[in-house]
């Protein structure tokens, strides 16, 4: 067991590196000048050539690829995500101030997810095939095909500009969390509510459940004990996703909603090709989902040591 | 003739065959008998070229045995064919590696030995029965007329009656068409009734070799002496006074 | 499984044949139309640059759909590649090739694909390797699970006792196999691609104007949404359909092909 584990970390491990190495792949590939994005990144806004050659030299650029990753991965180690290229402003408190942003809006956006999801799986699970069964699972088919910018949109349409009940733009109040969180929460809920929905009618399907039946054990405590538990565990295996769904959500929706979190950071920073504030949130991203996923293996590990890795 | 001269296999934390060393004469049966784990299909997959032994080498008449195409009769008859083909384009698969024209008289012949009607061909694994399944298995293993043919555990997803024809059916056709025979298999009494020498395999090792009469009538080894008293007692063996 | 066959159908027809019957050209510029409700001329309005939305529309379908087929055969090309060689190649290959793939989804598909494309550079060539690199690791999963069922299967094991070539073995028990399970992924991504290149349209890393794409148009229509709030409901209406004709198909799809076989 304690194997296992050690087993799983060390394959996260692996995963990050390679996710590190990656990035920086995509750095060194994209158009443009490295030394200047990593002078930019190191220094200021305005790098003169001699200190560019100066990056060049030390930092092993033209020394080749490995010796360039050793020097860039060096202070990342330490958490030292550099400077911005643009404004010369360190990366890591603005990310912070973009991350505080961010989080409300996933939560948010999870719980109202949740909210929805669950009681409608439980409807549609109580009588399998009745039109309210039918009615939940083309409700959540056609919550997935709607693209979250264009639903966000809609929302804007109808309760900010026709009703004038809620603010679309910006991040001032509770208020503008309103909208943005009922976006990522609706996508949250249409793709959580069949795997639940599947989940507790495969929990009711479990083998010894007739036998328990038998001995005369009321029917809520066998929900309770036995389908609650069972029903859970894919839950927990789509969490993984879910939170892709949400950091994918999290950059339209920011964007569609002017609000500056990590997705308005990501693509303002895209756009203005400051490289180090794009790695900021690109590792960070990857590195949170690792974790994230290592919990599940864990988690699954401890539940059930058959469960070797889950599908996610 | 097939010599296996001192074939080891090591596994990552066991040894599965120890130094086994035997062989078979042209057109003999050699039955391979010892319990589930004793390390029975190691030894066909390292036969057949599946698995490289650690050591020692296993040839055919001197050469690899990869060289004869060697056939191999599985014990989950149905396991042996892809379920979305037709028996016939698996029976033929065989014959289209060797770039060989189907031989539509031979197949017939085998056919009529093993009491299937050529349109039973036409049908999927699933649509037949375990005993037609395992007849089938035998024509692919025969259609391309390979000097040595393996069977692992042939019998022993059929029921008695089945069993005992099917038995018949390879002697018989082992008799006409003269292939070697090497028979794993955990069962004493079909080992003693058809074959020509007996190997028990315990452990990864040769426990003993000899003819039936010689190992039914005084085994060599304490374990073969159990083996025996046991298909005694069970029935699958008869005492011989 | 006639319903699919329909629904794909139309979505074929839908990306042949649309831009057939575009009443207009889809670039053509009137200013002094711009705007205009939906009228016999211009069906369902025009656009801030005077251009048909309807004409766009139909010839934004064969963006979003044909893009979304490249992207996907994309993935499914390397996906398929990895996961089999990962499946045969033995334990240090397997290992290797799965931690890649493990490292590639460890970036939400579409967060990659932003950055990717953004840091390459708005354009098609683009938005198709962005999107198209980040979408072959669950193929890969699939394949490598069905090479592992498969390698120790006994046809497979008779196959080659029977002297099949490696390349015979494959087309004539892995295909077979493999096309199923791969089929149903495959219209997941399909659905996926769709969303993604509109997405990426919309935050303005896809394809560029004048062309009309679903997400550019809605980009677009973004800015008028007071003035003329129906312009933004058609891209995305159209991006929905299309996405919910496919997952349909990959649900009757999945019931019909993976079910039967297990």
């Amino acid at each position: 067991m304690t194997f296992a584990i050690l087993g799983l970390v060390l394959r996260a491990a692996v995963v990050v590196t390679g996710a590190a190495l990656l990035t920086f792949v995509l750095l060194w590939n994209a158009p443009g000048d490295p030394a200047m994005a990593i002078a930019q990144a190191r220094y200021n806004f305005v790098v003169p050539t001699e200190v560019l050659e100066q990056v060049r030299a030390e930092s092993g650029l033209d020394a080749g690829f490995w010796a360039a990753f050793k020097d860039w991965i060096g202070p990342l180690l330490v958490g030292d995500f550099g400077r911005s290229s643009v404004t010369g402003r360190e990366v890591w408190p603005d990310l912070v101030t973009a991350i505080g942003y961010t989080v409300p809006l996933a939560l948010m956006g999870l719980a109202i997810g949740l909210a929805i999801a669950l009681p409608l799986a439980a409807l549609a699970a109580r009588n399998p095939g009745s039109v309210l069964d039918r009615v939940c699972v083309a409700l959540a088919s056609v919550g997935v095909a709607i693209p979250q910018y264009w639903l966000g949109l809609l929302l804007i349409l109808l309760f900010a500009v026709h009703l004038g009940w809620l603010p679309a733009m910006g991040a001032r109040s509770t208020a503008n969390l309103v909208l943005p969180a009922l976006t990522l929460g609706l996508g949250v809920a249409a793709s959580l509510t069949r795997i639940i929905r599947s989940g507790i009618l495969e929990a009711r399907n479990q083998s010894f459940l007739p036998a328990i039946r038998r001995r005369g054990v009321s029917p809520s405590s066998i929900e309770r004990d036995h389908v609650a538990p069972h029903a859970a565990i894919p839950v927990v295996t789509v969490l993984g996703l879910e939170l892709a769904f949400l950091l994918e959500g999290v950059v339209v929706v920011e964007v569609i909603f002017g609000r500056p979190g990590l997705g308005g950071f990501l693509v303002t920073a895209i756009g203005a090709r400051d490289f180090p504030k794009v790695q900021a949130v690109v590792l960070l991203t990857a590195l949170l989902f690792v974790i994230i996923n290592l919990l599940i293996d864990i988690f699954y590990q401890v539940l059930d040591p058959r469960i070797g890795e889950h599908d996610a | 003739m097939l010599n296996v001269g001192n074939i080891t296999v090591k596994r990552a934390k066991s040894v599965a065959l120890n130094d086994v060393s035997f062989s078979i004469q042209a057109g003999k049966t050699l039955a391979v008998v010892g319990e589930s784990g004793a390390g029975k299909s190691t030894l066909i997959a390292s036969i057949l070229g599946l698995l490289t032994p650690s050591q020692g080498a296993i040839t055919w008449s001197g050469a690899p045995v990869r060289a004869c195409r060697p056939a191999l009769v599985m014990q989950e008859p149905r396991a042996a064919f892809n379920p979305v083909h037709s028996l016939r384009r698996s029976v033929q698969e065989p014959l289209r590696a060797r770039k060989t024209n189907i031989l539509t008289e031979r197949l017939k012949r085998l056919c009529d030995g093993l009491e299937l009607a050529p349109e039973l061909l036409n049908r999927k694994p699933a649509e037949v029965s375990i005993g037609q399944a395992q007849r089938v298995g035998i024509l692919r293993a025969l259609v391309a007329a390979p000097p040595l043919i393996l069977f692992d555990e042939p019998l022993s997803a059929l029921d008695a009656i089945t069993q005992k024809h099917t038995a018949k059916l390879i002697a018989d056709l082992q008799a006409e068409e003269g292939f070697t025979a090497l028979i794993v298999t955990h069962d004493l009494g079909y080992a003693c009734a058809f074959s020509d020498e007996i190997a028990v395999l315990r452990a990864g090792s040769i426990e003993e070799v000899g003819t039936p009469d010689a190992f039914v009538s005084n085994p060599k080894t304490n374990y073969g002496r159990k083996l025996r008293d046991a298909a005694f007692s069970l029935g699958a063996l008869e005492r011989r006074r | 499984m006639r319903s699919v066959f329909a629904l794909s159908l139309v979505l074929v027809a839908l990306a042949v044949f649309g831009p057939m019957l575009a009443p207009h050209d889809p670039t053509a510029i009137n200013i002094p139309n711009r705007l205009s409700s939906p009228s016999e001329q211009w069906p369902l309005g025009t656009d801030a640059l005077g251009r048909d939305i309807l004409s766009r529309l139909l010839y934004g379908a064969r963006w979003s759909l044909g893009l979304a087929f490249l992207i996907s055969v994309i993935g499914l090309s390397i996906g398929t590649l990895v996961g089999l060689a990962a499946a045969q190649g033995g334990k240090l290959a397997d290992w290797a090739l799965m931690r890649t793939t493990d490292t590639f989804l460890a970036f939400p598909e579409l967060v990659a694909a932003v950055v990717i494309a953004g840091l390459l550079g708005a354009g098609t060539g683009s938005l198709i390797f962005a999107l198209g690199i980040t979408s072959w690791m669950r193929y890969a999963r699939v394949a490598r699970g069905v090479g592992l069922s498969l390698k120790n299967r006994g046809f497979v094991i008779q196959a080659k006792l029977a002297g099949l070539s490696p390349l015979a073995i494959a087309r004539s028990h892995y295909v077979p196999a493999l096309v199923p399970s791969l089929i149903v992924v495959w219209t997941g991504m399909f659905a996926r691609a769709i969303l993604g290149i509109s997405a990426l349209g919309f935050l303005g890393f896809g394809v560029q104007p004048p062309m009309p794409e679903w997400g550019t148009m809605l980009l677009d229509a973004r800015i008028h949404m007071r003035s003329t709030p129906l312009q933004m409901i058609w891209p995305g209406l159209s991006v929905a359909a299309c996405v919910l004709a496919i997952n349909l198909c990959g649900d009757a799809l999945r019931d019909s092909l993976v079910d039967r076989q297990s």
